[in-house]
């Protein structure tokens, strides 16, 4: 096997949950609003179910290909060269996902705080950081992910508890004016958040506890919907009516809390959040991309491929959309259905015919 | 090397004592510390006592060897064994058979004992050099806890451990390390407290080492540990016996080294870097404040000067606003970037920090004089540095004091310098992008195999109870997990103290 390191099951959770939640709490809330209006708190549970259908597909096939990822078990079920050519679509769909990601940190940063910094600078260098830790192996991967994400944790509900006096119960009321139809519109964006957790097919054939993974997962889907649920609730009872019209509400609220004239200012502890989160988020996908990237060319390393994968990470981000507009639009309308189609339809039809195979196999060996 | 000279002085001793003398006396030729006292014993058997000058304790060779044997009453014995069991009043006595061996004893201090008609001889256990007294650790001084300290000799420091661990499950292996110097290095550890491999690891890569000479601990760090481009040091050095037994009884090993009082700890983790001795010994809560104190300064030190500069050069509106105006009146009169002044200050700092230690006593204190209108009221009176600035400075100064381990300390003063020139760059997301890439080293660091970050990368709950905290002794029933097999329980459960308990 390429990667000798193994993870334990919390680690995963912490890689999966720093990968959804660290770009999810700023854009989310905005989106949610946008169709689900004062109940876009309902959207990211809707969602959710999204998250732990994809738990239970990977984790199906991954039962029936134990130690295997996905572009290794594609080529069982389909055949060699049909496997081969669906497995490329996925490492060109991991390598935008990669790239949009980067653009979208890239994004918010100059947009918020770096105004004058060249847009390449900021992609290119986080890009390089991640290259740094993905060369380094899964396991530090994964210490990186121990060592960040609960101080992100511990960042966001301070930030939470900060908002709690300037909070107004009476902006979520009343609950399902229109009927459940604006929230689950809501949903659709969130949803493709939750698909994120496909990336568990590549990291489960390194679980040192295996047992626990599945159990692990479900978990992370519920922090995930928590905090999502959390994040939308604050800022939909603090901002009320207003909240559309932030690109990034959560961080407008940071920037809202103010004590004893010192405490204030805190949207530069969004910023920690999002460079740290979006650094372990872009680990994760680098890794993705380059383990699988060597195991569908069947090489014996992947680190050879670490350094030409940052080049084209951060020309795929500069590429992937001409401005945070496009970029945004692109996310809304399209996002949802590729990543749907990718994370969730295509394993589906996979697991399908996986299953029907090992039938048939079954059958033709008892007569 | 080291074979061809054994090769060459494996010869047995023989029975012609001028034989011997000349083989030694070739060996050790332009040695002037060398001292041959040619006697005969009991008046009729010639013999020889070698020893070399300033080794061996003079007094007790002359009145347990010399004048027993010149005595007339040595005479009526025939025999090596039966003068020994007589005539001499030694207790440690040796037999020697080759020149290999005559040599190994003559360099530790034994004095040696050559007869005629006999091919072999007695080394003697009479070795005494000048050498320091047990005094209270200089580096690492506490306010309560035990005030020895390792001294420069190999014996010493060995008693000083058996002291504290009287079980004999403390072992100690010898080993001797330089072509040269032989120095006599021990690798010390509790049995069955210790993962076996982990003995193992460390007699390997000692062994691996083939040097002139070891004239101090650090050689051998630099020699054994696992990345040796890592700023931050992998293997931990006390001048404690205290230390060095809490880490042997946790199952490490303790390698001391003839010559330095600084043993070495290994395997070590970055968290055993920030704690004291006397976190244990004082009440348990202190110790945990005084712990997340040095977190917070540990941080404080590698991050406040780059933040001062992001912060002023390009986050201005992260600043409130009566803060933000006072600093910039005072900057106005400066005439260099933030990022310059930060460099210019620090590196200011580090060099009367340095002048400091290598200057003596007496010029120290124009030293400090001279540092103090350096780094302080007349550089910002001269308008060439802010007086924030020199606030900064000298927080970072104090920050990087409070660790206790000097060694670290230094990695993280050296790290500073590279994310200020990022900082001035880049301004905050330079910071973090330093802050980011300094983790990864840290969590690609490995002591031993031991995670450099464990037990927060990778998370050991049990293990954080004394990291986090210093949990009370009555919670640390177990032992940190290092690697592979582990005495997990130390001491017995339920043992918080309460009026109800014992009756």
């Amino acid at each position: 096997m390429i990667e000798k390191g193994r993870i334990s099951a919390l680690q995963m959770s912490l890689l999966i949950y720093a990968n959804i939640v660290s770009s999810a709490i700023l854009t989310v809330p905005g989106i949610t609003y946008k169709y689900a209006g004062r109940d876009m708190w309902l959207s990211p549970i809707w969602g959710s179910l999204s998250g732990f259908f994809v738990v239970f597909i990977v984790y199906q096939l991954n039962k029936l290909y134990p130690m295997e990822t996905l572009i290794q078990y594609i080529q069982h079920i389909l055949g060699q060269i049909p496997g081969k050519i669906v497995g490329f679509f996925y490492l060109f769909f991991y390598l935008y996902a990669g790239g949009t990601a980067l653009r979208q940190y890239g994004d918010f940063l100059v947009g918020a705080f770096f105004n004058r910094t060249p847009i390449l600078i900021v992609i290119a260098s986080l890009a390089l950081a991640s290259t740094f830790a993905v060369r380094a192996g899964l396991e530090v991967l994964a210490r990186l992910s121990d060592m960040f994400v609960p101080l992100m944790i511990l960042l966001w509900i301070m930030i939470v508890l900060l908002l709690i006096p300037e909070l107004d119960v009476k902006n979520m009321f009343p609950i399902m004016e229109n009927g459940i139809k604006p929230s689950i519109m809501g949903a659709v964006s969130p949803a493709a958040w939750y698909t994120i957790f496909f990336h568990i097919s590549t990291l489960f054939p390194f679980l040192i506890d295996r047992k626990q993974g599945m159990k692990w997962s479900m978990f992370t889907v519920l922090a995930v919907l928590v905090t999502l649920l959390i994040t939308n609730l604050a800022t939909l009872l603090l901002f009320g009516g207003i909240t559309g019209s932030f690109v990034f509400p959560f961080m407008s609220a940071a920037r809202y809390i103010s004590y004893a004239d010192f405490f204030e200012n805190l949207e530069s502890v969004i910023m920690a959040i999002w460079i740290g989160g979006t650094f372990i988020k872009m680990g994760l996908y680098n890794y993705v991309l380059v383990l699988n990237t060597a195991q569908w060319l069947n090489l014996s390393d992947y680190k050879p491929l670490v350094l030409p994968f940052w080049m084209l990470l951060t020309l795929v981000g500069i590429w992937t959309a001409p401005n945070l507009p496009e970029l945004a639009h692109s996310l809304s309308v399209t996002g949802p259905i590729i990543s749907h189609t990718y994370f969730i339809v295509i394993p589906v039809i996979l697991l399908l015919i996986a299953v029907l195979r090992n039938r048939m196999r079954q059958k033709a060996g008892k007569p | 090397m080291n074979k061809q000279k054994v090769e060459n002085q494996e010869d047995p001793l023989s029975s012609d004592l001028n034989q011997n003398i000349h083989v030694l006396r070739s060996i050790y030729e332009n040695c002037s510390d060398l001292v041959f006292r040619p006697f005969v014993i009991g008046g009729k058997t010639k013999a020889f006592l070698i020893y070399i000058e300033g080794l061996c304790n003079i007094e007790e060779m002359n009145a347990s060897v010399l004048s027993p044997l010149m005595d007339e009453s040595a005479a009526k014995y025939d025999t090596l064994n039966e003068l020994l069991e007589n005539k001499i009043t030694v207790s440690k006595a040796k037999e020697v058979k080759t020149s290999t061996e005559c040599i190994n004893y003559l360099s530790i201090g034994s004095p040696l004992l050559l007869l005629e008609n006999e091919s072999i001889g007695f080394a003697f256990g009479l070795a005494k050099w000048e050498k320091r007294s047990v005094e209270e650790p200089t580096a690492e001084t506490v306010i309560r806890g035990p005030r020895e300290g390792f001294t420069e000799s190999l014996g010493v420091n060995t008693s000083l451990l058996r002291r504290k661990i009287r079980s004999p499950k403390l072992k100690m292996n010898p080993m001797s390390i330089g072509r040269y110097t032989q120095t006599e290095v021990i690798v010390a550890f509790m049995d069955g407290i210790m993962d076996p491999t982990l003995f193992e690891e460390v007699t390997k890569r000692l062994k691996r080492i083939d040097i002139a000479g070891i004239l101090e601990s650090g050689y051998i760090e630099e020699l054994i540990e696992d990345n040796p481009f890592s700023p931050f040091p992998q293997i931990l050095s006390t001048e404690r016996p205290d230390v060095a037994v809490s880490s042997l009884l946790e199952g490490r090993v303790v390698i001391l080294v003839d010559g330095t009082p600084f043993a070495l700890i290994a395997p070590t983790t970055l968290y055993s870097l920030l704690q004291s001795s006397e976190d244990y010994y004082q009440r348990f809560l202190i110790g945990t404040a005084i712990r997340w104190l040095r977190f917070v300064f540990v941080l404080i030190s590698l991050l406040l000067p780059s933040l001062y500069v992001a912060v002023s050069t390009f986050h201005h509106e992260m600043v409130p606003t009566t803060l933000l105006l006072s600093m910039a009146s005072s900057r106005e009169q400066v005439p260099f970037p933030a990022v310059i002044e930060a460099l210019v200050m620090e590196i200011t700092f580090e060099a009367l920090r340095e002048a400091g230690i290598r200057l003596p006593k007496q010029v120290g204190a124009a030293v400090s004089i001279v540092g103090a209108l350096v780094i302080g009221q007349a550089a910002v009176q001269a308008g060439i540095i802010s007086a924030p600035m020199v606030m900064v400075v000298a927080i970072t100064g104090i920050a990087s004091f409070t660790l206790p381990r000097y060694t670290a300390g230094i990695a993280l003063r050296m790290l500073r310098f590279p994310i200020m020139i990022l900082a001035g760059t880049l301004g905050l997301l330079g910071v973090m992008l330093g802050l980011i890439f300094i983790v990864i080293h840290l969590c690609a660091l490995r002591s031993f195999g031991v995670p450099y970050l464990s037990p927060m990368a990778p998370m050991k709950f049990r293990d954080m109870k004394d990291v986090l905290i210093r949990a009370p002794l009555w919670m640390l029933n177990t032992r940190p997990h290092l690697t592979g097999k582990f005495n997990k329980y130390r001491q017995a459960p339920h043992q918080k103290p309460d009026p109800s308990q014992g009756d």
